[in-house]
């Protein structure tokens, strides 16, 4: 069979369109536009994971005012925290380290340890002022080195929307039992659960998993202690009343679905009251710390530290930025302007009138945290919480049985980090 | 020609608007929620229609520091992917495409072997190797990461597509007095236009998407896929919903010019003897 030329007009356009959107694509580029290694030879480049609103106010008053002090420019970078893991692993086995520093979720940082992309920073300890309160110490070493400085305590709050608890006479619960009732309660009156926990594996699972079990005198390395298997059998319990969206709840995904109703209660990370109140609107939005279990009212502290990449060219001056954002100025600016909890006690400021509510929630929900393990496999945990939070919350299976075989895999975890 | 309503012709039609619909639904939805307030979408049960229009999402997206390089980026990359990939696969699949039957076959399933690799496993050791070459925040390193997985597709699509063109042509054209050169110019490529449009098509596409080596070889700049990723993770649904008809809009753009030199059997006859 003979193919048919195109028409001579046919291969015009089409050479016409390649070329047009080469055009296109060439005229647009300008110098400023690439950054090349060679044209920011002298500067910082800071990576941090921020909303847009959030990297406004962190260059006017962090970036600003420090490249006005030192001279030094500072060229910053968003990416997120299992990003960052990524990408400073094939910078570090390059041996071309770009990044000068990150501030990074301390949920996170376990990889960055164990596979040695972050600078030992016990020489430096002394650069961490007197005035951080002692709880925020712990995520910053592993194997009693230190390795990170503290920037940014954080915490889950739990957010609920105000007119349907009154629209049902219900209040926000206090404790297990009440979270139970409320969760029947909803399902009850409209055949469909309208309590949300992040249900997404791997760091969501985590945190929830973890507060759980502390709460109910667990622990998250011993599934099989009493307070663990008891942890587990009111997750079980709790299950039916969920809301079905849980399954795919976590950081982003929980304000759409608070903020569309298809739940009425949930915990998440304070930066949600902006997205659910400012950015959504949305009205008759309450919050508090959360609830308690037999054990008493715990959180896992999340937030984020300060690292330095191993191999980085310009580590003085990163020290000299994290010097900067751990100074009272600083600190005292991001609680004002973006309601974050400073790490030193001695940092205040008053935060914006819409905020006051979440950030008492989140004061009161700071002083029941703790840090989660400090070990280089909690990677490793953070799985095995998740298949063990799929199999027996999500697809009910006995809860000893399962708790055994999972702590097996965290003991094998634990030699193999040995 | 008959025109009668058949149940078979009903049928077809059916089909037709049904897929149509299932292929424009998603990027309605999209563009409804890029342009609607929260009270149209932060509900329990969203109203089809619009009743509070914004275009503040646009308004937003649209401001030549947000939406300008990260345009420019994916352009640039995508269009250099595309042209390299075709430039470069053509005289390749060409030379394939006249081999004997046994060796084409191995040659043709040797280009798709390497597309067997999980991307995220060689993702690691490929930006290790840009990284130390400097490549990192450039242009060409994306374009040259684009091109390691668009080569052999491209490749494969072009076999397919030199090996039906008649070599009794090119026999006539070289006793007209053509050259091999001047032959494959103004005999061969002409003819090969469909298939070359169809892979410069996918190539542009393919990078076009990408995330993957966005993440490890950019820093300092975004593409318009990450940029997307960002929002999707850091900022509201309805950027999200925005960004999203940014970026789809290009590949409409691109494919209703193009889709006229897509015919069928295209693709087809890759290792035909």
């Amino acid at each position: 069979m003979r193919a048919a030329p195109l028409p001579r007009y046919s291969r015009r356009r089409a050479l016409g369109v390649g070329a047009g959107l080469l055009l296109v694509a060439a005229c647009g580029g300008s110098a400023e536009d690439v950054l090349t290694p060679e044209a920011d030879a002298g500067s910082l480049r800071v990576v941090m994971g921020l909303a847009e609103s959030e990297w406004r106010v962190v260059r006017e008053v962090v970036l600003a005012p420090f490249e006005q002090q030192t001279g030094v420019r500072v060229v910053p970078v968003q990416m997120e925290a299992a990003d960052l893991v990524r990408q400073l692993d094939a910078q570090v086995q390059a041996g071309a380290v770009s990044i000068d520093l990150f501030t990074q979720d301390n949920n996170q940082l376990a990889p960055l340890v164990a596979k040695g992309l972050v600078e030992d920073l016990t020489p430096y300890a002394d650069l961490i002022p007197a005035e951080t309160p002692q709880a925020l110490r712990p995520v910053l070493e592993f194997d009693g080195r230190l390795y990170f400085l503290p920037y940014r305590p954080n915490v889950q709050i739990t957010y609920y929307l105000e007119p349907h608890f009154a629209q049902y006479g219900l209040t926000p619960p206090q404790t297990w039992d009440e979270l139970l009732a409320v969760g029947r309660a909803f399902e009850a009156r409209e055949k469909f659960g309208r309590v949300v926990i992040q249900g997404v594996p791997g760091g969501p699972v985590g945190v929830v998993v973890t507060e759980f079990l502390w709460q109910g005198g667990g622990d998250p390395l011993e599934l099989t202690a009493p307070g663990s298997a008891r942890a587990f059998e009111f997750l079980q319990q709790l299950e039916p009343y969920l809301s079905p969206v849980y399954q795919t709840a976590k950081f982003d995904t929980i304000n759409t679905y608070l903020a569309s109703e298809t739940a009425y209660l949930g915990q998440n990370w304070p930066f949600g009251a902006d997205v659910i109140v400012k950015q959504y609107r949305k009205q008759g939005v309450g919050a508090y710390s959360g609830w308690a279990g037999p054990a008493g009212e715990f959180h896992v502290l999340g937030g984020e530290v300060i690292g330095i990449p191993r191999g980085t060219p310009r580590r003085e001056q990163a020290l000299e930025f994290a010097r900067f954002l751990m100074s009272r100025p600083v600190q005292e600016a991001l609680v004002q302007r973006l309601a974050w909890p400073p790490m030193r006690d001695d940092a205040f400021g008053a935060v914006a009138e819409w905020q006051q509510p979440f950030f008492a929630a989140v004061q009161a929900a700071l002083r029941q945290a703790r840090a989660r393990p400090n070990v280089v496999y909690w990677g490793e945990v953070e799985r095995v919480l998740s298949d063990a939070f799929r199999d027996i919350v999500t697809n009910k299976q006995p809860v000893p049985p399962t708790l055994a075989r999972y702590q097996a895999q965290i003991e094998q975890a634990r030699a193999a980090a040995r | 020609m008959s025109t009668a309503w058949t149940p078979g012709r009903v049928g077809f039609y059916a089909l037709a608007a049904l897929f149509g619909l299932l292929a424009v639904a998603p990027l309605a939805i999209l563009l409804k929620v890029s342009l609607s307030g929260p009270e149209d979408v932060l509900v329990q049960h969203p109203p089809f229609w619009i009743w509070h229009p914004t275009t503040e999402h646009w308004a937003a997206v649209l401001k030549p520091e947000v939406i300008w390089p990260p345009l420019r980026k994916s352009l640039v990359v995508a269009t250099g992917t595309a042209v390299l990939a075709v430039v470069i696969a053509a005289p390749a699949a060409y030379v394939i495409a006249r081999l004997p039957r046994g060796w084409r076959y191995g040659v043709v399933l040797a280009l798709l072997f390497t597309r067997m690799f999980p991307e995220v496993i060689i993702a690691t050791p490929i930006a290790v190797t840009f990284l130390r070459a400097g490549l990192i925040d450039t242009d060409i390193g994306l374009i040259l990461a684009h091109l390691i997985r668009n080569l052999p597709f491209v490749a494969w699509i072009l076999v397919g597509t030199f090996e039906v063109i008649p070599r009794d042509l090119e026999e006539a054209s070289w006793v007209d007095g053509n050259g091999r050169l001047g032959t494959l110019w103004s005999v061969v490529l002409p003819l090969a236009l469909p298939g070359i449009a169809v892979a410069a098509i996918f190539a542009w596409l393919d990078s076009w998407n990408d995330l993957l080596y966005a993440i490890y070889l950019l820093l300092a700049e975004r593409t318009l896929p990450l940029m997307t990723y960002y929002f999707a993770n850091r900022g509201s649904v309805f950027d999200v919903a925005t960004f999203s008809v940014v970026l789809t809009v290009p590949v409409l753009v691109l494919t209703l010019l193009l889709q006229q030199y897509i015919r069928a059997g295209t693709l087809g006859g890759a290792v035909k003897g």
